[in-house]
């Protein structure tokens, strides 16, 4: 028989759990026929659901004092395990808050939902989120332990709760250490800031682009561009997390696709000469959207989430000037050989390839063959920038460079 | 102009896309079966199931020889286990023959091999001669001649996991993804074990100084609970146990099922697989030396139809002990007394017996109950080690 599930997210002074509940275990223990007709459960006994959770859900402190429990959302769906094949839950959003001046990471668990009567059922719980001890809801959850009957002396004990104690410090370094990750795992955001600054050393002549304009030129084109993209997706990602703006997913997944579009675009001709800090910034503010929808999906509260969006944004920062760093001295050098022309028309088309493949993808919903390849490739990105660089050496060796100035 | 070449350029890339194809994630036919089932199962109207048996069930079934070793009691067996070992190549057999220890002896579940990994060899892998040589060492040790008991009963429960298979269960479900295995060396003087185990069935028999020491943990289960047919045989592999159980329970007066109801629901079993020695402090339930000899009998009939699985010699010593006993045991039950609906449980607890039937809700056959069982010994599992 499927088991029960609690996740925890541990808050600086209450617990946000959700509660996933089989609901033929649910009416074994509870009746009601909740899993013969499960369809409008909710609205039928939304009410009796809320005060049936509530007895049993007892959370105590060490004084021996309860803590208060108000029961939330509750939704049914269906579920699956391999064992168990489909069946239908309910899920149930519950806030346990202690009382005054009592630690939110130490206490009793006093939980029997179904358990109380269902002497075989089984609940595991588990710590989905623990800011201050720096972990997410990003990465698998943890389990603390099993509540299950005391088979030998027939009962039903609670579980101990005991979290070390965290800082607001381990929580910032887990958002940095995440916003790094995010901009190395993200291939289509890196893509679309190496296309972007493909051209820039270049100078255009016309309705094409031109020779090589000089160090000078360049890092001040390249510095312009980057700072108007961290400019550009800062204040989405402040504006998204705060919930002041928020969009479905989707549309802005298909921008992001979009915008590496127009950036290769522009890396074999320039559509938009002159105005690439503009068209950063311009992206900079979509990218920004997807930054935030991470960290809207943490729930924390004002001051955790404050230096969430900090530690978050560094992150991004800096593992994108990390990549800049290792790119763009190679990028310079090979700009001032005839061969630059090649290798920025070859890199433009394949980021153009993969941003029709991600938009396929993202209108569809679906992945494509090529959408996999790109996974693929991207692990090997390391080697990529040896060969750029062992390629850009050996072509300024056996060219005759242009003058540095 | 130049624009649109350019536009016309990234399609045609796009285009090339057909080329990938090799980077494409190659779906693993989780489907596709490796075992013999045909499974023309052909739809029915009284209730009862068809399957046709696969080429282990039929090999299994053929009447067994054991003339190539005379002895008789554990040296029959242990010349029997000899034989069957005789007839594996050196890799089979490295898998077949590993060391008795409790970490091995515990390897059983009630799920499919493929959710819960078995160790030992699949029936599946094994050649005629050789399942030959396994269907003799089995008989030797179950009991022979009686429909649905014994070694009866072991291939109905093949059959039944052959008809999962064919019904859509899949690859996971059927006669050869049961396995067997010996833990420790067959001897007639130190410690070995014969472990056969796979998804409705689980039999352990444990042999130490030559005698039977442990028949227990013992799995047992069916689903379909329904009859299934193969090879012009009719299999209800477990229907037995769970009429003995309602024929028991329906026999009590009103104020004993009282008594023996428990308060709690039981969905599963409590004392399944991983629940090692952890038999209640407490007896629940009503006490069977209160009842009169009519419905003491109907309780040990019950009893019987899990000792008397194994051959003769081994379950008469079981069961003078278990009788013994019976004065002492408790009888308790949740859900209806007919054992016939979903969450209907029924437990048996002596000094020394336990056994536990709980008929719980489908998983390839969705809402039809089928059975879970377990016998245990409270202080013989594993031959008591």
């Amino acid at each position: 028989m499927p088991n029960s599930v609690v996740l925890l997210n541990v808050h600086a002074n209450r617990i946000d759990a959700e509660l996933q509940i089989p609901l033929v275990e649910l009416q074994s223990a509870w009746g009601h026929a909740v899993n013969d007709s499960s369809a409008g459960l909710v609205e039928r006994l939304g009410p009796q659901l809320r005060a049936y959770l509530k007895t049993h859900i007892r959370p105590q402190s060490p004084d021996g004092q309860f803590w208060t429990v108000a029961v939330g959302a509750l939704t049914t769906h269906e579920s699956q395990n391999p064992i168990q094949g489909v069946y239908r839950e309910l899920t149930a959003q519950v806030q346990m808050i202690p009382p005054a001046g009592n630690d939110v990471r130490r206490f009793m668990f006093h939980y029997d939902v179904v358990l109380h009567q269902v002497m075989t059922h089984k609940i595991l719980v588990s710590v989905r989120q623990d800011w201050e001890r720096g972990q997410l809801a990003e990465s698998e959850p943890v389990q603390v332990g099993e509540i299950s009957l005391d088979i030998v002396n027939n009962r039903i004990l609670p579980l101990p709760i005991n979290r070390a104690s965290g800082s607001a410090w381990t929580g910032f370094m887990a958002m940095t250490q995440l916003g790094m990750q995010h901009i190395a795992e993200g291939t289509d955001h890196l893509l679309f800031l190496l296309v972007l600054l493909l051209p820039a050393p270049l100078l255009t002549t016309g309705q094409r682009w031109g020779r090589f304009g000089g160090v000078r030129y360049s890092l001040k084109r390249l510095l312009l561009i980057v700072t108007a993209f961290t400019l550009g997706h800062s204040i989405t990602l402040l504006l998204g997390s705060i919930g002041w703006v928020r969009l479905p997913s989707q549309p802005v997944e298909i921008l992001i696709a979009v915008s590496i579009l127009a950036s290769a675009l522009h890396a074999m001709r320039p559509i938009f000469p002159g105005r690439e800090t503009w068209v950063a910034a311009g992206f900079g503010l979509v990218h920004g959207l997807a930054f935030a929808g991470t960290l809207a999906t943490l729930q924390l509260d004002a001051g955790p989430m404050a230096l969430s969006i900090l530690g978050f944004n560094l992150g991004i920062e800096l593992m994108q000037l990390a990549v800049i760093v290792a790119v763009i001295p190679w990028l310079m050098l090979l700009s001032r050989t005839p061969a630059y022309t090649r290798v920025r028309l070859l890199g433009a088309c394949l980021a153009g390839l993969a941003a029709f493949a991600w938009i396929a993808e993202r209108v569809y919903g679906q992945s494509n063959s090529l959408t996999y390849c790109i996974e693929v490739v991207a692990n090997y990105a390391p080697y990529g920038l040896l060969v750029l660089a062992l390629l850009s050496v050996y072509l300024t060796w056996r060219a005759k460079p242009l003058p540095l100035a | 102009m130049k624009r649109k070449n350019i536009s016309i350029l990234l399609l045609f890339l796009l285009g090339f896309s057909n080329f990938f194809e090799g980077c494409k994630s190659s779906d693993v036919d989780a489907t596709s079966s490796t075992s013999t089932s045909t499974g023309t199962s052909t739809g029915t109207t009284t209730g009862s199931t068809t399957s046709n048996s696969s080429s282990i069930t039929t090999a299994l079934s053929a009447t067994a020889t054991t003339t190539t070793c005379n002895s008789t009691g554990v040296a029959q067996i242990v010349c029997l286990a000899e034989a069957f070992k005789a007839t594996l190549s050196s890799t089979q057999l490295a898998a077949t023959q590993l060391t008795y220890s409790k970490t091995n002896a515990q390897k059983w579940s009630n799920l499919p091999a493929g959710m819960s990994a078995r160790i030992g060899i699949n029936l599946g892998s094994l050649s005629d001669t050789q399942l030959a040589a396994f269907r003799n060492l089995m008989v030797a040790v179950l009991a022979l001649g009686t429909t649905d008991e014994g070694y009866d009963e072991m291939i109905g429960n093949l059959v039944a996991d052959d008809y999962l298979n064919s019904i859509g269960g899949g690859s996971t479900y059927g006669a050869g993804n049961y396995y067997i295995s010996f833990l420790g060396t067959p001897s007639t003087s130190s410690l070995w074990a014969i472990l056969f185990t796979g998804h409705h069935y689980t039999q352990p028999i444990t042999f130490n100084a030559g005698a039977v020491t442990g028949l227990t943990p013992a799995f047992r289960g069916t689903e379909p609970q329904a009859a299934v047919t193969a090879a012009s045989r009719t299999y209800q592999a477990f229907e037995q146990e769970r009429v003995a159980f309602a024929a028991m329970l329906t026999g009590l007066s009103t104020t004993e099922q009282t008594t023996a109801k428990l308060s709690g629901s039981y969905n599963d079993l409590v004392l399944g697989p991983g629940q090692d020695g952890k038999f209640p402090a407490t007896k629940s339930g009503l006490q069977v030396g209160t009842l009169s000899s009519d419905k003491q009998a109907l309780v040990l009939k019950a009893i019987k139809l899990y000792v008397n699985d194994l051959d003769a010699t081994t379950s008469a010593a079981v069961l003078t002990k278990y009788t013994s006993e019976l004065a002492n045991t408790y009888i308790s039950y949740s859900g209806t007394t007919a054992m016939s609906s979903q969450g209907d449980y029924v437990r048996i607890d002596g000094p020394s017996v336990w056994i536990e039937f709980s008929y719980q809700g489908g998983v390839i056959i969705k809402n039809t109950p089928h059975s879970h069982s377990v016998w245990r010994d409270h202080s013989g599992d594993y031959g008591g080690n």
